[in-house]
C-alpha cells in the first residue's frame, strides 16, 4: 500500500506558482490496478514522480511498504556514452540483481542485437524506449508506475510488451497515467481524478472516466 | 526497511555509481579511465620539468620536484574536488529519477572516484620523483595521509556548498571560478610561507588549503617546521562547509523547480 499523509506540492518558476497537490491525504491499496486521470499539466507526472520518491513533496509524508519502480518509460537516467549493456548493468547494480542474468533478459526482450554492445547516443528514441521498457520489466517489482508507456515500438513489440505485462500483474499491480481510455479500461480496477489540486478516488473506473470528460468540457 | 538495509542499499547504490563513473567520464577515449591518473600526472611533471629547467631552485630541501609535488597534488586534489561536485549534481540531474539515488549518493559517489584518483597520482608521482630525482622518503606518512585526508574533507565541504549554491543561484558558478583562481598563488605551492613578513603571513593563513598543503609538508619532510600550521582552523574549516553544503542539500533535495 501507498500512503499520502497531506503531502503538499508546489512549483515556483520564474515568478510562477504552480500548486500540484494542497495537502492530500489518500491511500492506494496494494492488489489493485489503478488509473490516474486529469488534464494535460495537471500534474500527474509529478504526482507519480512523488509516489516513486524521484521527488520529495515541500510538506507532509508519503509511506510505501512494496518495492515501487521508477516512472516507467522515462530514459534520463541512460548514459549516453555508456553502452546498452553497461545501463542495463547500471540499473543491475543498484538493485542488487544478478547483471548477466538481468542483461540476458534485457538482450531477449529488447530484441536490440549487437547495438546492445553500442553507446546509447547512437540509438534511435524507439531502441532507447525499448531498452528502457526492458530494463524494467528485468527488476522485480510489487508496483509498476507507467507513464504513458503504451506506444513503444512496432506492432509486434507492443504484443511482446503485453504478454509480458500480463505475466508480471500476476504478481505486481500497476499506477497508470494514460490519455487512452482503452488502455485505462483494459487494465485498472481503479481511477483516480488529479484535477485543480484535489485528487479524488473512484472504485468504478467507468465513473472516473464520466467525471473525467465532464471536466474536460467546462 | 531496517537500519541496516537502508545503508546496504546505499552502500550498493554508490558502488553502482562509481563504476558508472568511471564509464562516463572518459568513455569513448581509448585508454578510459586511465586518462583520468595520466593527465594531472603528466601535466603536473611538464610543470616540474619546466620550472626546473628554468633553474629555479626549490624553497626548501634539495629537490625542486618533490617541494613543487608536495604542494600541488594536495592542492589540486581539493580544487578537483570542488569545482566537479559543485557541477555533479546538475549534470547527473537524469539519476536522480531513479527512486533510489538521491543527491548525497551522487556527491559521495565522485567524491570517492576522485580521491581515489588523485590517490594513485600521489603514489604514482612520488615514486618517480623518489626513484627518478633521487627524493628522500616521507618522514611520518601518516601526517601526509592525514593533511591529505583533511584537505579531501575540505574539497568535499567546499564542492557540496558549491553545489547548493549553485543550484540557489546558477551564476555562482562563474564567481567561484573568480574566487578560487588566487588560490592557486596562496596555497604554498611555490613557496614557504616564512619566505614572507608576519603580516602577509597573517593574511595567507586565512587559506584553510595553505594549511593543508602545510600539514602534508610537515610530514613529508623531518625538519619543516610550519610557522602558519594549525590543523584544528583547517578541520574547522572543513566542517563549517560540510555541515553549511550537507544541510543545503537536505533543504533542497530532489525538488526540482
Amino acid at each position: 500500500m501507498i500512503e499520502f499523509q497531506d503531502v503538499r506540492k508546489t512549483y515556483h518558476l520564474k515568478g510562477v506558482t504552480k500548486t500540484i497537490l494542497k495537502g492530500l491525504t489518500a491511500r492506494f491499496p496494494s492488489g489493485k490496478n489503478i488509473g490516474i486521470l486529469g488534464h494535460n499539466g495537471a500534474g500527474k507526472s509529478t504526482l507519480m514522480r512523488l509516489i516513486a520518491g524521484a521527488e520529495l513533496p515541500d510538506s507532509g509524508k508519503i509511506k510505501r511498504n512494496v518495492k515501487v519502480s521508477w516512472p516507467l518509460g522515462f530514459k534520463g537516467g541512460f548514459a549516453g556514452k555508456m553502452t546498452g549493456i553497461e545501463n542495463v548493468r547500471f540499473v543491475a547494480r543498484m538493485y542488487g540483481e544478478d547483471t548477466e542474468r538481468m542483461v540476458q533478459f534485457v538482450e531477449d526482450f529488447s530484441e536490440l542485437g549487437a547495438s546492445m554492445s553500442l553507446p546509447i547516443k547512437t540509438y534511435s528514441s524507439g531502441m532507447k524506449a525499448r531498452l528502457a521498457f526492458g530494463v524494467s520489466m528485468a527488476v522485480n517489482f510489487e508496483c509498476y508506475l507507467i507513464d504513458e508507456i503504451t506506444a513503444v515500438g512496432d506492432a509486434r513489440f507492443k504484443r511482446k510488451c503485453d504478454k509480458v505485462f500480463e505475466t508480471k500483474l500476476k504478481h505486481a499491480n500497476i499506477i497508470m497515467i494514460s490519455h487512452a481510455e482503452s488502455a485505462i479500461k483494459k487494465l485498472c480496477d481503479a481511477a483516480c481524478l488529479l484535477h485543480e489540486g484535489e485528487l479524488t478516488m473512484y472504485d468504478s473506473v467507468d465513473e472516473a472516466l464520466a467525471q473525467h470528460r465532464k471536466n474536460q468540457l467546462k | 526497511m531496517r537500519m541496516d538495509s537502508v545503508i546496504t542499499t546505499q552502500a550498493r547504490v554508490i558502488g553502482a555509481l562509481v563504476l558508472r563513473e568511471t564509464r562516463t567520464a572518459f568513455g569513448d577515449t581509448q585508454l578510459g579511465y586511465l586518462w583520468a591518473i595520466v593527465n594531472p600526472a603528466l601535466s603536473t611533471l611538464v610543470l616540474v620539468f619546466i620550472f626546473s629547467s628554468v633553474g629555479r631552485s626549490p624553497a626548501f630541501g634539495t629537490s625542486f620536484a618533490l617541494f613543487f609535488a608536495t604542494g600541488i597534488l594536495p592542492f589540486q586534489t581539493y580544487s578537483k574536488l570542488s569545482s566537479s561536485l559543485m557541477a555533479a549534481i546538475n549534470s547527473s540531474r537524469g539519476l536522480l529519477s531513479y527512486p533510489l539515488v538521491n543527491e548525497v549518493d551522487i556527491l559521495i559517489s565522485k567524491y570517492i572516484l576522485i580521491v581515489l584518483t588523485y590517490l594513485m597520482i600521489v603514489v604514482l608521482f612520488f615514486s618517480i620523483i623518489i626513484i627518478g630525482d633521487d627524493a628522500p622518503l616521507p618522514v611520518h606518512i601518516e601526517q601526509c595521509a592525514m593533511g591529505f585526508g583533511a584537505l579531501t574533507l575540505l574539497g568535499l565541504g567546499a564542492g557540496t556548498s558549491n553545489a547548493v549554491l549553485f543550484r540557489l543561484w546558477p551564476t555562482w558558478k562563474q564567481l567561484e571560478s573568480i574566487i578560487s583562481k588566487p588560490l592557486f598563488f596562496l596555497s604554498g605551492i611555490f613557496y614557504v610561507p616564512s619566505d614572507f613578513p608576519t603580516h602577509i603571513v597573517k593574511l595567507l593563513s586565512w587559506n584553510p588549503v595553505l594549511h593543508g598543503v602545510e600539514w602534508f609538508r610537515e610530514g613529508y619532510y623531518s625538519n619543516y617546521n610550519s610557522v602558519v600550521l594549525s590543523k584544528s582552523y583547517l578541520l574547522t574549516c572543513a566542517l563549517v562547509l560540510l555541515l553549511f553544503g550537507f544541510l543545503g542539500e537536505r533543504l533542497y533535495r530532489k525538488k526540482s523547480f
